[in-house]
């Protein structure tokens, strides 16, 4: 007796709790303007938490270090994962943006390789990154020497070059295209804006980003020059190399992890690109392709963006994020794996 | 153990009230980030977004009339103790997808904003039937449905042309009421063109054809002539055409001769790269005579000290005689059929279209021209009054090009409209470019 009247203390809470949730949730889809919602998926939330106090066992500790994680991941799932599921859903259907009428299976996939922009903006979105991937790289490993060289002022130097990253795509796009537009060419008399001109644009664009990324990727590469172990350089030292000799021969090996981790970065990031996209040209200018207009610098987060919300055709945009999911997760994963494989184990 | 129990109460509570967060309804000034396609069904976040209680909530698509617009509504709110809340969204925000947003959360306003038919289309389930409201009898402008329902509330009429700076042109010796034919304009560019240096001017006109972010000036409304100039209004031969992929070869050639004529004697540098800003500050300064925009640039006139005179002229491309201007509506309210306060926004619409102060509060303090037979407001700006004379004259034109499909100037046609401007492609090119381009656009 005594023991089922401890059974049912112990485990209704956590059955009025679970229950409150579910009513809740059947709200949340039938009922919406029930007001008692909120309350309900809320304190059947907490009430399954203390519940769960009174379940006999030794497993406090681990719950409550769940506990602490759920809203971070609570939060995840709710702005990542969910709607990542509803997408790749919504990309075999006719979605638009409020409701879906039908099915349509793979019809969305076939079609959006036929449209010749979006091969367009697949080819200058690849070349983009691997033009963007070797400038950052390049220019933030010798900023990154500089700084971990015995010049003076080179804390500056990293805070100074550092600074660029921190100012927001969008705004950092509009400056610079005032300043391609209006300062350039009053400096140089009598000239055409860069962003007038197909390639100049794409080269504008880079420059733009090269300035942003420099500095961020630089830090990690002064992180990874600076853990170079000391004894390696001593001995070098001794053996009588020099610096050039000391850093393609030494460091260069010893930081290719740091390498991994900055090709991936940029990599992903090049690949992304949209801010600077979007503020700088917005795609324009427009170049002549086989007796058809089409916009010389919208890369792929752009097309994307401009399928969904300008042109209103939400199920295609959808279906090319998720084929652009799909690159650069197959991209980055090969590149990682490849770099992992040269990285030198301390 | 009390201990625990207490920390697994607070780490519970804590994962709840992270959740309440969310789901706050948007600021009142259009820095509503979109989030169009939010899958936000089965969040328990919207539990907290209803907007209830007695407020009305309007999402505007006007940032220019923002403070007139509040202004009425707090007299208003004076008058019969009904609050009306402003929501004012433009600059660049996408409104369609912002209201998307709404829509998946639970949180749609009572009154909103479309453009035309395109949106129309997305949104004709939700919007309320206005046939028996006293002001739908009263215009020609209001939005009508499908089946000759009034749903769409008219607020404004705007219009556009080339707008002229009338100074100049006395100066130059030309009379504005001959531009009606593409051999007017053509005399008058020659004319102010000789004698530029002694006027002070750097062009004759100021255009902005960069497809990044004016496909909208080139795309929509210079090509809206092309659609609807010279016809009568709701006349939908051209629009149709369009619709299913065609255009009309011959006209639009007249039309690429008259395109060619204006970005010939444009400012270069404005034409390729110029903002919206640019184009503007130009003619306003007295750097040009000409400006391809409407009368919506009167609130910004004072800005630049305007202190010459101006009026609209039709952007007449053809060899034919034009003498009207295309004005319209450029977007309407509608009623959003699923919520509790439709009988508290008719009252406002008709409070707004049929009284002298919702009158004057639309004419005078927001400079637009009054789509309402029975209003006795007149506009006091410039280029109101100009748009006024049309009006009254029965001298309009509709604007078809907004049954455009979405989305075509800034993915297509604008496009070619750049290319034209700076020369890459001649008048044959520009034709079969943009034959091309729609019939593409219309395809998929």
């Amino acid at each position: 007796m005594e023991g089922k009247a401890k059974k049912i203390t112990t485990y209704l809470p956590a059955a009025i709790g679970a229950a409150m949730i579910c009513c809740g949730l059947y709200f949340d889809f039938y009922n919406r303007d029930f007001w008692g919602r909120g309350p309900l998926l809320a304190g059947g939330l907490l009430l399954l938490v203390i519940s769960l106090y009174l379940v006999p066992g030794k497993k406090h500790r681990a719950m409550v270090n769940g506990l602490f994680l759920l809203p971070l991941i609570g939060a995840f799932f709710i702005t990542v994962l969910i709607p990542f599921i509803f997408g790749i859903f919504y990309s075999f259907t006719d979605w638009n943006g409020i409701k879906f009428t039908q099915f349509v299976g793979l019809k969305n996939y076939g079609q959006m390789f036929q449209a010749p922009d979006y091969l367009y903006s697949l080819l200058i979105t690849f070349l983009f990154t691997v033009f963007n991937m070797v400038s950052v790289n390049i220019a933030a490993f010798f900023l990154a020497i500089l700084c971990t060289s015995g010049v003076k002022g080179r804390n500056f130097y990293r805070a100074s070059f550092f600074l660029p990253n921190l100012i927001g795509g969008i705004v950092l796009g509009y400056v610079w295209q005032f300043i391609f537009n209006k300062v350039f060419t009053s400096l140089v008399a009598g000239s055409v804006s860069m962003l007038t001109s197909p390639n100049l644009a794409f080269f504008a664009i880079l420059i733009v980003s090269t300035w942003q990324y420099a500095g961020y990727i630089m830090m990690i590469y002064v992180t990874g020059l600076q853990g170079v172990p000391k004894d390696i350089l001593e001995a070098s030292a001794v053996d009588g190399a020099g610096a050039l000799k000391t850093l393609l021969h030494i460091k260069l090996p010893m930081i290719a992890n740091t390498f991994t981790v900055c090709i991936f970065l940029t990599l992903v990031n090049s690949f992304k690109q949209f801010d600077l996209n979007y503020a700088i040209t917005n795609g324009a200018p427009s170049r002549i392709l086989g007796a058809k207009a089409v916009a010389s610098t919208e890369f792929l987060a752009l097309n994307i963006y401009n399928t969904a919300i300008a042109r209103n055709r939400y199920a295609e945009g959808q279906t090319k994020a998720v084929v652009f999911f799909l690159i650069l997760a197959a991209v980055s994963l090969t590149q990682v794996s490849i770099s992992k494989k040269r990285e030198v184990e301390l | 153990m009390k201990k625990y129990l207490w920390v697994m109460a607070m780490a519970g509570a804590a994962a709840v009230l992270s959740l309440t967060g969310c789901g706050k309804s948007a600021q009142s000034d259009g820095t509503a980030a979109s989030s169009a396609g939010s899958q936000s069904a089965d969040s328990k976040s919207e539990s907290q977004a209803k907007s209830g209680g007695q407020a009305i909530r309007i999402v505007n698509g006007k940032i220019e009339i923002d403070q007139p617009l509040k202004a009425f509504a707090k007299k208003y709110q004076e008058k019969t103790g009904q609050e009306v809340i402003i929501e004012s969204l433009g600059g660049g925000v996408d409104i369609n997808g912002t209201m998307k947003g709404y829509l998946a959360a639970g949180n749609m306003p009572d009154l909103f904003v479309f453009g035309g038919e395109g949106d129309y289309q997305t949104w004709k389930d939700y919007m309320t039937d206005l046939s028996g409201e006293e002001w739908a009898s009263q215009t020609e402008f209001g939005f009508k449905s499908e089946d000759g329902k009034t749903v769409g509330f008219p607020y404004a009429v705007e219009g556009y042309g080339i707008t002229y700076n009338k100074d100049v042109l006395k100066a130059a010796g030309i009379d504005p009421a001959s531009l009606t034919n593409y051999d007017g304009f053509k005399k008058a560019f020659e004319a102010i063109h000789q004698k530029k240096g002694e006027l002070g001017l750097t062009a004759v006109c100021s255009v902005a054809a960069e497809s990044g972010q004016m496909y909208w000036s080139t795309g929509n409304h210079l090509f809206g002539y092309y659609l609807s100039g010279g016809l009568k209004r709701g006349d939908t031969t051209y629009i149709d055409q369009l619709k299913s992929g065609k255009t009309d070869t011959e006209r639009l050639g007249q039309f690429a001769d008259f395109m060619k004529l204006l970005f010939d004697y444009s400012d270069k540098n404005t034409l390729i790269s110029g903002t919206y800003d640019d184009q503007l500050a130009l003619w306003a300064q007295g750097k040009t005579a000409f400006i391809t925009q409407g009368n919506w640039i009167d609130p910004s006139l004072p800005d630049y000290s305007v202190k010459f005179e101006c009026g609209i002229a039709p952007l007449a491309f053809t060899k034919d005689e034009m003498k009207g201007v295309l004005a319209d509506c450029p977007s309407w309210w509608a009623v959003y059929n699923k919520g509790t306060n439709i009988d508290a926004c008719k009252a406002f619409l008709k409070e707004l279209a049929l009284t002298e102060e919702g009158q004057e509060c639309l004419v005078s303090d927001c400079g637009m021209i009054s789509p309402y037979t029975t209003c006795k407001v007149s506009p006091k700006t410039p280029l109101a009054m100009s748009l006024k004379t049309y009006v009254d004259a029965g001298n309009t034109y509709s604007w078809e090009w907004t049954k455009m499909p979405e989305g075509i100037s800034m993915n297509a046609t604008g496009k070619v409209f750049e290319l034209y401007a700076k020369g890459e492609i001649d008048k044959d090119g520009f034709v079969n470019m943009m034959q091309t381009a729609i019939a593409d656009y219309v395809k998929k």
